[in-house]
């Protein structure tokens, strides 16, 4: 047992914990009341914490900014680059924990190696490779590109779990008739449920969330990504109709956030137990 | 005639290898060599040799570039990580509604950095941003008013909004580095009348180093490699105070100096590739002790 807390202390501990949690509250807030402003609002008449609730800066918003389109794109993006690195990363995983060979060891200290490069050292080199193989301005493209960010990442969440599974799972497979390529499908896939659950948790959003590589690949209006419109739409403006742009950034952020609200348990739990692990 | 089996299973790691190289491997090993050239995106590329580090080195741009790189990272790696432990360390006992909090302090980090800038401008702008105002009312405007014109300023609103961001993750991975930590130990501290100050240096701390060890090299990296948020915030500007490396790639590359952009990337990555080395032996683990 510990010791018991003093009280006064606990109240302040608790104290500071809600002010911290206001903190990080409040701008969010501030964003609502900005995006529910008239446009014909003067700033400071008023209480400016109370907005002057105009809907149809949604509307107009959601019209104007394409934000809609640019949603679609960043779901197709995520969702094509989680499944391509899942797979892919699995069954290197599979390979690598499984098949200690000379060609594996090597395949695994490039990724791990180069796991701590960030993607914009490569990234004008790239963009030359996009260019001349037309993968600019495409989704497929995209993806490729998230899905080689993200590779080392899901192959070494992947080695490091499957080491961990007893191998009398994959010779009770090859009794059955499974030779190893069909023994990882059948047996082994379907139980790596937790570690795709961590890989999804660290990955995901930083892909719907892509910037830095959506500036270069992502140019053409009918292929941006959320952030990628957000700061074209953003741009026109010169810095006026705040009331567009906050509205659209509420539209923007509201998916992530109902998203991690509805997987908050998990997702503290998964970012919890891979600190733990990594 | 005798084959002899070869067990494909092993090459299951060529897909995911295949796709690596050709979209990460390659172009790096290719800017190393476009980083010698004064390819300008289109026409041929001449050798220059290293002329494209010596035009780096005497571009005041650039070395400004540098200064605020370092200048942010060194300010949210720091910060970050104390005011993440901080947190984590607030955190660390229960209480009603310990989980809400976290939560709560976590959202700002799945938040795109990009949206979190503009988020921040709208309330910080000089002049104009709705904290301004807010003070207004107040009677008084601190340095709402112009605080872009001074770099210190400005660099100090960046590393906060960026703290501001992401202390939820730090703090995440301190408590479940403080979890770690069995109270048997730290009651045995108790036992040998070790100070409460004391407990946290000689056993909390070193025990943590694990998860420092994380958070520091990833804070180095990204904050190395800032693009997003400085973006949104202030552009890079007034004019290019506070533009990034990152930033200054990206608009290399759009200037049509290609093989120059390769080259300050390799610059960039010898930038990020130092501290995070020092880091990752500073924070070495004694095994053998």
């Amino acid at each position: 047992m510990m010791r018991q807390e003093n009280t006064t202390f606990r109240t302040f501990r608790v104290m500071t914990v809600i002010l911290i949690c206001l903190m990080c509250i409040i701008p969010f807030y501030i964003l609502l009341v900005l995006s529910l402003n008239s446009p014909s609002r003067i700033y400071y008449e008023g209480n400016i914490f109370i907005p002057s609730f105009d809907w149809n800066n949604y509307i107009t918003a959601w019209e104007k900014s394409r934000i809609g389109l640019a949603m679609i794109n960043s779901g197709i993006i995520t969702f094509g680059t989680l499944g391509l690195t899942i797979v892919l990363g699995g069954m290197a995983g599979y390979a690598i924990a499984r098949h200690n060979t000379a060609y594996n060891k090597i395949v695994f200290s490039i990724l791990i190696g180069c796991m701590m490069i960030p993607g914009i050292i490569n990234t004008v080199p790239l963009y030359t490779l996009m260019r001349r193989i037309k993968a600019v301005n495409t989704l497929w493209g995209m993806i490729l590109v998230c899905s080689a960010l993200a590779m080392p990442s899901a192959v070494f969440i992947y080695t490091t779990f499957i080491r961990a599974l007893p191998r009398e799972l994959d010779e009770a497979a090859e009794v059955d008739g499974c030779t190893g390529f069909h023994a990882f499908w059948r047996i082994i896939f379907p139980i790596l449920k937790p570690a795709t659950a961590s890989f999804v948790i660290l990955n995901g959003f930083g892909v719907w969330n892509n910037y830095a590589q959506a500036v270069f690949f992502l140019q053409s209006r009918d292929k941006q990504n959320i952030p990628q419109a957000l700061s074209v739409f953003f741009q026109q403006f010169g810095g006026a109709k705040w009331h567009l742009m906050a509205s659209t950034a509420v539209i923007a952020i509201i998916p992530v956030i109902i998203i991690f609200l509805i997987f908050q348990r998990q997702f503290i739990e998964g970012l919890t137990e891979g600190a733990v692990k990594g | 005639m005798k084959i002899r089996k070869v067990n494909w299973t092993q090459f299951m790691s060529f897909p995911a290898i295949l796709l690596y190289s050709i979209f990460f491997v390659y172009p790096l090993l290719k800017g190393i060599g476009m980083s010698l050239t004064d390819w300008d995106g289109m026409g041929t590329a001449n050798f220059v040799g290293l002329s494209n580090f010596e035009r780096f080195f005497q571009d005041k741009r650039a070395i400004g570039d540098i200064r605020t790189t370092l200048i942010f990272a060194a300010g949210s790696a720091v910060f970050l990580n104390l005011v993440g432990l901080g947190y984590a360390l607030l955190m660390e006992r229960p209480f009603h509604g310990r989980s809400a909090a976290r939560v709560i302090i976590y959202l700002p980090a799945i938040i795109s950095p990009l949206i979190m800038g503009y988020i921040w401008y709208f309330l910080l702008q000089p002049g104009r941003g709705f904290l301004y105002h807010a003070a207004e009312q107040l009677g008084t405007t601190f340095f709402l008013g112009k605080w872009m014109n001074d770099y210190p300023t400005t660099m100090t609103v960046l590393v906060f909004v960026n703290v501001w961001q992401y202390a939820g993750m730090t703090m995440i991975i301190y408590l479940a580095g403080l979890k770690n930590i069995s109270t048997d130990i730290l009651e045995a501290a108790i036992v040998d009348g070790a100070g409460s100050w004391q407990r946290f240096t000689r056993v909390t701390l070193p025990l943590l180093m694990p998860a420092i060890r994380i958070n520091v090299v990833t804070n180095i990296i990204g904050s190395l490699s800032v693009f997003d948020v400085i973006m949104s915030l202030t552009e890079g500007g007034p004019g290019y105070a506070t533009e990034s490396l990152s930033i200054y790639i990206m608009r290399m590359c759009y200037g049509s100096r290609t093989g120059y952009s390769t080259a300050v990337a390799m610059i960039l990555f010898f930038i990020i590739l130092i501290p995070v080395l020092i880091s990752l032996y500073l924070t070495k683990e004694k095994s053998d002790a």
